[in-house]
């Protein structure tokens, strides 16, 4: 029966090939323009660590100016002042946990024959490298030791490893970064976490950096920063041990909790630490000391930006017009069928049979226009990488579960428009129509 | 001339006039505020930042060999440039309009850490800085060499001497921006600035902070280690220039890096890259959106015709000329736009409001409104006036056939 | 009143050219009511088409109230077809959308006429056909005989010199034509001219004049002859 019906739609649909391809059209262009939108917010929103993104936390102390919160609506700082960092990675109750910043550096090549580039590095701890979990190539991270002591070694991005060793196992070799030489314990393998929810204050979208190092060489170095910067209170102490001191903001701070009871702990720890600190004439605003999870934390810092969202909506009412459109055109096309109809209800179709004879025919425009609309969004996403460069090339693919998603789309989309004109031509009288015939 | 006739046929086919009406109302919602935003988005983009964009150029500079110098490099490199042939002035800066990294700082009219304080950039300069930029001075005068002082990277005074933008000065001073010249205002709480100029115009770095207007220049040269130095040439010696300097100071010295050497004008393609993007996106929606209606009311108009050829037989038959036939379709056709407009209008504030409160975008102007009304009847009139031809062309003859 | 003189259609397609009519002439007086009869294909509905101005002519001459039509544009013979020509077809073309008013309406809003003027007219021709208290409804609301005294005063609302009619009982019951039938001869007893294109004789017999169409050219018919079949008992002659 099924294949019956399949033939009597194709027929159909062949009877008013104009109207059939506008109908396609309507709803290809509108999945297109819907799954390309989607597509953009879905990557952005995407959850970049899915196996730990529960574990993963953001720290957050609120160390701002008395008079005005760090954001509308009362949101505490989204960096951590150089002390309240220390005192954290002192002695906070974490698995893991790490302070890090954005620092740069030109790095100065063994081979006379390739220039000195400027470079951008992460200096962090060596937890760092379990938690967040970047895949090596060669070696590995370095250890809390390493931290402790001051060691001077790096691990580099895959990228700058193929610069400067052409790709080889660099691992005990030595880099000359910012005019000093580091060694090398691991590599790593291509890494871009989309978004870069560790440092989403300097961009979620930006590529990760090109080599870490220990964060304790940046005040035993004075090392030049790269990232955001925010103070509310002016710093009068000379030189940079002043800046450490300073209540400036520039430091990210993440923790590993993976059970309930070290996360209440650690929130508890934050909290009596602020009040310690207000006794200090710290803190001077309320208690507002927060830990967010990766997804919390991206939804708390917009990463999934406000102008895409707006045009992600623009496009799904645009597909309701399309569907609209396709309605109007159905009912129109099943008007014209209507003694055919008649016919075969007088000659003993149920409406049962009629109604899956025709939401089959519009299921079948549904799957073409599908296929047309999926090939639409591949186009408009390589618009959009093409239109907004690096930082969303990771944004604008297509993978399997999109795809799936787009012909699934069309296919309800399709359905939900033939639903009302196949059953008001189902309704139809077949006495009525016959007479007029 | 026959609405009432029109209306009562269409009260008995409503479902395709609602569709077609419910259409023209999304339309108009998503282009009226499709349009809005990027005529909002084309507003931004077509300030000006106040400096010579067309002429000028900037690169960045960082040091990494044992002997670099800043101290005697920068002044070395800056004479370098501004005696080759073609050159107007170049300054070392720490930031400039459009680039999106920088400085900011709050200033007050009075000392204190309860002062209320104006966020402003800021921008290090020379007594080249002004000439460099190209901006003008309205009122006062520019930094005299010796003003001039070195800053380190961690320093925390801040120099005596500084020149700001009409609109800040309007700012701090209840919109008399005259009376600012002179006067002290404070940084950091309590370190005295006097004002000793006033430019016409120079933007802040950021192109999306609201403050964008307010600048500060300061005199200093900066040992940061790296930094960026803003060359303004003769009109149409740029290009040549940009080459040039890059290569000359590298042949001059190789222990610092001469990296992103770019024009104003990439640095302003860039800068705007999100708002171009955006608006291509949504262009290209509308076009889409426009042609989809369109098609859309050209097609259901067709099978309206089809559907009613025998009644357009005997209508001809019955006296009426062709274009009365055509006038009936149009006619049609403008009830249900009306219908659609109306509702589209309602509709098209109602989102407005919600990106105002999501988005903090702008208020709708009222225009925008009878302006995408009309838009939508010309849009609904242009697409059924095919089917409409098609419609009288149909012979009279056809109401004595039988089928 | 209407003088048609060696008339000839032609239609061509791609492949053939069919001579729908040939040499057609015919002459028709002020009141006179006159039934056109003849087998399908003969032409009968070209006659028509061309008599009611609703298609074109390839040679001839056509003379309609003193008017030679042959140069008329197409607005022009709407404006004829609207003043001087009232139809009445076969399956009554009421629009299905509008209501009895509205219909026999549709004419008069090709004219420049106020509302007042319209609305009498629209009455009094509905009151002609009986239907004045139905006003209101639509014309799937109606039996069929009904719908064609609605057509027909649809066609008088206009006060046409002239009616045309295309098998004005053809879809209709015995009973029905019968009431159709002397409604039309009522009309014309007040003297408009009436051209009734039929294939049924006994409609024929009944009218003043008879002609017949056979290959695209006319026949009178004589009346002579009372009709010898008992009308009673007939069956319609091309049944």
């Amino acid at each position: 029966m099924l294949s019956y019906y399949l033939r009597l739609a194709l027929l159909s649909i062949k009877r008013n090939p104009i109207l059939s391809t506008l109908m396609v059209a309507a709803i290809a262009v509108g999945i297109g323009a819907s799954m390309t939108t989607i597509t953009v917010n879905y990557a952005m929103g995407s959850d970049p660590v899915p196996h730990k993104s529960d574990e993963l936390f953001a720290v957050q102390v609120d160390s701002w100016d008395p008079n005005n919160p760090f954001r509308e609506p009362n949101i505490a700082p989204d960096q951590m002042t150089y002390m309240d960092a220390m005192a954290l990675m002192k002695s906070a109750p974490a698995k893991r946990q790490t302070a890090m910043t954005k620092t740069f550096a030109v790095i100065e090549p063994e081979d006379r024959d390739v220039r000195p580039f400027e470079t951008t590095g992460r200096a962090t701890y060596g937890d760092f490298f379990q938690m967040f979990e970047p895949p090596f190539l060669y070696g590995n991270g370095w250890s809390r030791e390493s931290d402790d002591n001051l060691e001077m070694v790096t691990v580099l991005s895959r990228e700058t490893n193929e610069k400067l060793f052409g790709g080889d196992n660099s691992v005990g070799k030595f880099v000359r970064i910012g005019g000093r030489n580091y060694k090398v314990v691991g590599v790593l393998d291509h890494y871009r976490p989309v978004p870069k929810y560790y440092d989403v204050t300097n961009g979620p979208f930006r590529d990760p950096e090109d080599y870490y190092i220990p964060f304790n060489l940046v005040a035993a170095f004075e090392l030049s920063r790269a990232g955001n910067t925010n103070c509310w209170k002016p710093n009068n102490e000379e030189g940079f041990q002043g800046f450490l001191n300073s209540e400036c903001v520039w430091i990210q701070f993440w923790a590993e909790l993976p059970t309930k009871s070290e996360q209440e702990d650690y929130l508890a720890f934050l909290n009596n630490y602020a009040n310690q600190q207000k006794e200090l004439g710290r803190f001077p605003r309320p208690l507002n000391n927060h830990i967010q999870s990766v997804m919390q934390w991206m939804e708390l810092q917009g990463v999934v930006d406000d102008g895409a969202q707006v045009v992600m909506w623009l496009s799904i009412m645009f597909l309701l017009v399309c569907l609209l459109n396709t309605i109007g055109l159905l009912l129109t096309k099943f008007s014209t069928k209507a003694g055919e109809i008649g016919l075969r209800r007088a000659l003993g179709a149920s409406k049962r049979t009629l109604f899956l004879q025709h939401i089959i025919e519009s299921a079948m425009i549904g799957v073409a226009g599908g296929c047309v609309g999926l090939f639409l969004a591949w186009g408009g996403l390589q618009g959009i990488g093409a239109l907004f460069g690096n930082e969303v090339q990771h944004l604008v693919r297509l993978d399997v579960t999109m795809m799936f998603t787009a012909i699934l789309l069309a296919i309800v989309s399709a359905l939900l428009a033939g639903i009302y004109p196949t059953w008001r031509a189902c309704n139809i009288q077949p006495a009525v129509q016959l007479k007029t015939q | 001339m026959q609405i009432r006739p029109i209306l009562s046929a269409l009260s008995r086919n409503k479902t395709g006039a609602i569709l077609i009406a419910l259409q023209i109302a999304l339309t108009m919602t998503i282009i009226v505020n499709s349009v809005f935003m990027i005529q909002d988005r084309r507003g931004q983009m077509d300030r000006a930042s106040g400096i010579d964009e067309a002429n000028t150029f900037i690169y960045s500079y960082s040091g990494f060999a044992e002997d670099f110098n800043e101290k005697t490099q920068i002044p070395e490199d800056l004479n370098y440039i501004r005696q080759l042939p073609g050159v107007v002035d170049a300054v070392q800066t720490n930031s400039a309009p459009l680039t999106g990294g920088g400085w900011s700082m709050g200033l007050a009219t009075e000392q204190g850490a309860d002062a209320d304080g104006v966020g402003t950039a800021i921008y290090f300069v020379d007594s080249h800085g002004l000439d460099a930029f190209g901006v003008n001075l309205l009122a006062g005068r520019n930094f005299t060499p010796d003003e001039v002082i070195w800053r380190e990277r961690s320093e925390t005074k801040w120099p005596g001497q500084g020149i700001i933008t009409k609109e800040l000065a309007s700012d701090m001073f209840d919109g008399d921006w005259q009376a600012a010249l002179g006067k002290t205002v404070f940084i950091a709480e309590t370190h005295p600035i006097n004002i000793v100029g006033i430019v016409e115009k120079m933007q802040a770095p950021w192109n999306g902070w609201n403050g964008i207007e307010r600048t500060l220049l300061f005199p200093s040269q900066l040992l940061f280690g790296s930094g960026r130095v803003m060359v303004r040439t003769e009109p149409g010696e740029r290009d040549r220039l940009m080459r040039e300097v890059e290569e000359g100071l590298v042949a001059n010295y190789d222990g610092r890096l001469i990296r992103r050497v770019q024009s104003m004008e990439e640095i302003r393609e860039n800068s705007y890259r999100n708002h171009n993007g955006m608006n291509t996106i949504l262009t290209t929606l509308i076009v889409c959106l426009t042609v989809i209606t369109a098609l859309g009311i050209v097609g259901l108009a067709s099978f309206s015709v089809n559907r009613r050829k025998k009644q357009i037989g005997t209508r001809r038959a019955l006296g009426a000329r062709k274009i009365d036939i055509m006038r009936y379709f149009m006619l049609e056709n403008f009830l249900i736009t009306s219908f659609g407009v109306i509702v589209g209008a309602g509709m098209t504030i109602g989102l407005n409001m919600l990106l105002v409160n999501a988005l903090d975008l702008p208020k709708l102007d009222w225009y925008y409104v009878p302006a995408g009304m009309v838009v939508l009847w010309l849009i609904g009139q242009l697409a059924v006036y095919g089917p409409a031809k098609k419609a009288c062309q149909i012979s009279p003859a056809l109401a004595t056939r039988s089928v | 009143m209407l003088k048609m003189s060696n008339i000839k259609k032609v239609f061509r397609t791609e492949v053939v050219e069919t001579h729908a009519l040939r040499d057609f002439s015919l002459h028709v007086k002020e009141g006179e009511f006159v039934a056109v009869t003849g087998p399908s294909g003969s032409g009968k509905t070209t006659f028509l088409n061309i008599a009611g101005l609703l298609e074109t002519f390839t040679d001839g001459d056509y003379l309609l109230d003193g008017v030679d039509v042959r140069n008329l544009n197409d607005n022009q013979r709407s404006q004829l077809r609207n003043e001087k020509i009232g139809f009445i077809f076969q399956s009554f073309n009421l629009i299905p959308d509008l209501n009895l008013f509205d219909n026999v309406d549709v004419p008069l809003r090709y004219r420049t006429m106020n509302s007042k003027e319209r609305k009498e007219r629209i009455e009094h021709a509905l009151e002609t056909v009986g239907l004045v208290n139905r006003m209101k409804h639509i014309p799937s609301q109606l039996s069929g005989g009904q719908q064609q005294r609605v057509a027909i005063a649809r066609a008088l609302a206009g006060s046409p010199r002239f009616l045309l009619a295309d098998e004005p009982t053809g879809n209709l019951d015995s009973e029905m034509a019968e009431s159709v039938m002397s409604l039309l001869e009522d009309i014309n007893s007040k003297g408009t001219t009436i051209i009734m294109v039929t294939h049924d004789l006994k409609l024929a017999q009944r009218t003043p004049r008879a002609i017949a169409v056979k290959d695209g050219r006319v026949t009178e018919l004589s009346h002579v002859v009372e009709p010898v079949i008992d009308i009673a008992t007939a069956k319609p002659a091309m049944a």
